[in-house]
């Protein structure tokens, strides 16, 4: 691990940093989800060729697990969903890619995910998705169910969620793909050519369940900031 | 034996510590959810597959615990 590919920019007085091998694993991932939805939509037919049954099982996964989260209305969740569960499936399959050959002044090309900045700007986009669906079912009484003591205590609980849970969500997938990255090189320092697989065979499943987890728990805090109160 | 001087050994050593507790807590909570699988699929084999998918999440869950332990020692260690 060797840090990121980092470029300075002064805007204004204030001086940002950018990493830019992020920024391109990012582009390319966007690349490919768009790429897959293009070519797997065209020519639908009743009789799914490859592709389209591809999609139309990631469709059925998806509109399954938000039948058993959301119990009304809970198509219109979908496109949100859905992208963040194709984007990061196929950001965490990239760092298995012989993409990191490649040698940089600095840094390599691996999963954009292995970033916290990126998983961070995700769990943001979600805090506001579910804050803005809460107040638009709930109106005020999204923050303040009812005007007394324990009303207030569970009022302010969850505005200390607003900062915990997307925290949680942030550190957990950049966490997990960072370690499987770092673990990958340990084992390729152990043991060169044969330990590594295992490995990254389990990277691969690690890939697909931190997907499912980022989309679950999206589907769970927009259950709960829409739902009744139980 | 080298004495630890700096304060970046003391770190590193904190690393070690940070990472290790944090795996005893995960450690525990993939066993309890394994127990759990094993309990439900013993009482009702025909649920295998559906406890099966429930049982990962609730362990990647369990393990990204141990994850946030990483990311300190991470930090301590100075790979980040």
């Amino acid at each position: 691990m060797s840090g990121h590919w980092v470029h300075s920019l002064i805007i204004g007085g204030h001086g940002y940093t950018f990493n830019l091998d992020t920024i391109y694993t990012m582009w390319f991932a966007m690349a490919v989800v768009l790429i897959f939805a293009f070519i797997a939509t065209r020519n639908l037919s009743i009789i799914p060729n490859k592709l389209q049954a591809v999609a139309e099982s990631f469709m059925l996964f998806i509109w399954g697990v938000l039948d058993t989260m959301i119990e009304k209305d809970n198509r219109r969740h979908v496109p949100l969903v859905a992208s963040l569960f194709l984007f990061i499936l196929t950001a965490n399959l990239m760092g298995q890619l012989p993409l990191r050959i490649i040698h940089l002044k600095q840094g390599e090309l691996a999963s954009p995910t292995n970033d916290l900045n990126l998983t961070s700007a995700m769990a943001i986009i979600v805090l506001v998705y579910y804050v803005f669906m809460g107040l638009k079912k709930k109106k005020f009484k999204f923050f303040l169910h009812e005007l007394s003591f324990t009303g207030i205590i569970s009022g302010l609980v969850e505005i200390l969620e607003m900062i915990t849970r997307p925290l949680s969500l942030a550190i957990r997938l950049f966490a997990n793909i960072f370690a499987g990255e770092i673990l990958v090189t340990v084992a390729l320092g152990v043991c060169a050519y044969l330990l590594p697989l295992p490995v990254m065979l389990f990277e691969l499943l690690v890939a697909f369940i931190q997907a499912t987890v980022f989309m679950m728990l999206t589907i769970a805090y927009v259950s709960s900031a829409t739902g009744d109160e139980h | 034996m080298e004495e630890l001087k700096t304060i970046s050994d003391i770190a590193q050593l904190g690393g070690g510590i940070a990472i290790g507790f944090g795996a005893i807590g995960a450690g525990l909570g993939i066993g309890v959810a394994t127990k759990g699988l094993m309990d439900a699929v013993s009482r009702q084999p025909e649920v295998a597959g559906k406890a099966f998918g429930f049982f990962l999440l609730g362990a990647a869950l369990a393990e990204a615990c141990a994850l946030y332990a990483f990311v300190i020692a991470a930090k301590l260690v100075g790979l980040m």
